[in-house]
């Protein structure tokens, strides 16, 4: 027993690490590993593949970029990522921290209203969301509409990549509220004051000094937002299941459609591979620009 | 008191949030009103009565409740999971120095941002896999008549434990960091004192360190409920019995069924679910900067 007080510290970190590092290894990193080898074989769920999955090589990956479902897949995440999280989230999220900082009155009612959609659970959201847009002229917005003269409509069948947009704008605004109100209260005071005094005008403000000040935080916004957009399922598969036709099939939902409803697990693991990819760059720019401390 | 005139900065403030207010609450409306109409329909309509029917047939018919105990027992020992082996984590990760620290939590940060849809399939297979063992072991111990009951606990496909577990990895990468950056906080000189006064490590975990900690855990435990309770794609995939199926799987299954569809009872169920997510959600505002940052900062 010469073990000493360091030694005996070293290893006792060591083992409290073990049982975390047993499940992240088991569902995360395995599996993460495990999508890139099945990727190279036609696994499927049913029929002689199940049993017997081969090797494929590349072909999975060939098909990949024949096929149009794919790209129609990733064009429709694209315009969802952009729309929503890069354009509509970040827009109202900004104007509503700035509008926020002021002194105003209810501000604690406009901020819970802001974070409730953020807090119910996707399916619920899926739910509330079809009274508001399915059922043509007796849904909500087909009525609120009605009011401007627009014609009813069965909205995420018209317009179903809008509607997605918006509801997914709709459930994330809090997140870039939060984010840009922590941004906005580091810029001293001091600074607003200098520009009045100088005489400038509150666009001068915002476009001069508010929007340079913030760039780190709408660059760690972007990055994290896509991320977490990207790896959205429940709320669009509760919403749409991905259709009608394609319309709204994001990665995810291609992925698990691929998978569980066509059985083919190796071809569904080579788009998540894909995904991986992607979203394993994103986290590297991440975790730089969090510049990780030890 | 003087009334004071707006500024037009001021009006347009109160006009943006106001909208912003009415977009944000708009679809809320018509499930709360749908959970107290006697003849709720899938659309916005003011009830002609008030009943509380719906909220009662939650919990006295077998599906709600059902729903409702299951989430609560996976949930709940999601939360219990995540905070003891995240706390051990955390701890260790905030004392060492040593090399594979800072590798470590780059690889957090990393596994964050993985999408859980992009390691379904590879995860199905193995559940499939420890299910296999873990059903070999299981008929090894326990009487046939009694090996399915035992499997719907300790099973790893349409089973509790295997949900459990997978739940708890997704969750344990945030409440890796929120606590060890806590514990950063914490000064090593309290454990030291107690190991100078003679204090053994249970002894220094129980009456230092969790209290010290405590916010830490707490914020941990709080967004891994929140996360764990909203979670729709787990228990999709890996529950498929009646008599298992979670509150998200249940309330969708219900709703997709075109023909008869309970809209009061619905939305009664939807309300209750949301609960405990938003309640937590409240509680946990002033942590959420972390999840959004990565803990690094508050």
């Amino acid at each position: 027993m010469a073990m000493t007080y360091e030694t005996r510290m070293a290893w006792q970190n060591r083992m409290l690490l073990v049982p975390a590092m047993v499940l992240l290894g088991c569902f995360i990193l395995i599996p993460a590993a495990a999508a890139i080898y099945i990727s190279f074989t036609n696994a499927a769920l049913n029929g002689f593949a199940a049993s017997h999955p081969q090797f494929v090589g590349l072909k999975n990956y060939v098909r990949l970029f024949s096929d149009e479902g794919f790209w129609n897949s990733l064009i429709v995440t694209f315009y969802f990522v952009f729309g929503s999280s890069i354009v509509g989230q970040f827009v109202l999220g900004l104007a509503s921290a700035i509008a926020l900082s002021r002194p105003i009155a209810f501000k604690p009612v406009f901020n819970a209203a802001i974070l409730l959609p953020n807090a119910v659970p996707e399916v619920v959201a899926g739910f509330i969301w079809i009274s508001m847009l399915g059922g043509g002229k007796y849904s909500t917005l087909s009525r609120i509409v009605g009011l401007f003269g627009i014609a009813p409509q069965n909205w995420l069948e018209s317009v179903p990549l809008l509607m997605i947009i918006v509801v997914n704008t709709w459930r994330g605004i809090a997140f870039a509220m939060i984010l840009m109100t922590s941004g906005l209260s580091a810029v001293p005071a001091e600074v607003y004051e200098a520009a009045r005094m100088d005489g400038a005008t509150p666009s001068q403000i915002f476009w001069r000094i508010t929007l340079p000040l913030l760039r780190p935080t709408i660059f760690l916004y972007m990055l994290v937002s896509t991320a977490g957009t990207i790896a959205i399922f429940g709320l669009i598969y509760t919403l749409t299941r991905g259709g009608p036709g394609g319309a709204t099939e994001i990665i995810g939902i291609y992925i698990y459609n691929q998978s569980f409803t066509a059985y083919q697990l190796g071809y569904g693991s080579a788009v998540a591979v894909i995904v991986l990819g992607v979203s394993v760059a994103i986290g590297a720019i991440y975790a730089r620009v969090l510049k990780v401390q030890v | 008191m003087t009334l004071r005139k707006f500024t037009r900065a001021e009006a347009t403030a109160y006009g943006f949030l106001a909208v912003t207010l009415l977009f944000c609450l708009l679809p809320f409306i018509w499930v709360v009103l749908a959970s107290v109409d006697p003849n709720a329909s899938l659309f916005l309509s003011l009830p002609k009565g008030i009943t509380a029917d719906h909220f009662v047939k939650v919990f006295t018919a077998n599906n709600g409740r059902r729903w409702f105990f299951n989430s609560l027992v996976t949930v709940g020992a999601t939360t219990a999971v995540v905070v003891v082996v995240g706390g051990m984590g955390g701890y260790a990760l905030s004392r060492t120095n040593a090399w594979w620290k800072s590798p470590f939590l780059y690889a957090i940060i990393l596994v964050r941002v993985l999408p859980p849809t992009a390691l379904i399939v590879p995860l199905y297979k193995f559940m499939l896999f420890a299910n296999g063992l873990m059903g070999a072991v299981v008929r090894s111990v326990v009487p046939p008549d009694s090996a399915r009951s035992a499997m719907q606990i300790c099973g790893f496909v349409d089973g509790y434990l295997g949900l459990i577990l997978v739940l708890s990895a997704m969750q344990l990468p945030l409440a890796l960091w929120i606590i060890k950056t806590y514990f950063d906080l914490t000064p090593k000189d309290y454990e030291e004192a107690a190991l100078m006064d003679g204090a053994n490590g249970f002894q220094r975990m129980h009456r230092i360190l969790v209290p010290l900690a405590l916010p830490g855990l707490g914020a941990a435990g709080l967004l891994t409920f929140i996360g764990a309770w909203g979670d729709f794609l787990m228990p999709l995939t890996f529950i498929s019995s009646a008599e298992l199926q979670l509150l998200p799987i249940g309330l969708f299954r219900a709703f997709q069924r075109a023909n008869t569809i309970d809209y009061g009872y619905l939305s009664a169920l939807a309300l209750l679910y949301m609960l405990p997510a938003v309640v937590a959600f409240g509680l946990a505002r002033r942590f959420l900067i972390q999840t959004f940052t990565g803990g690094i900062k508050g």
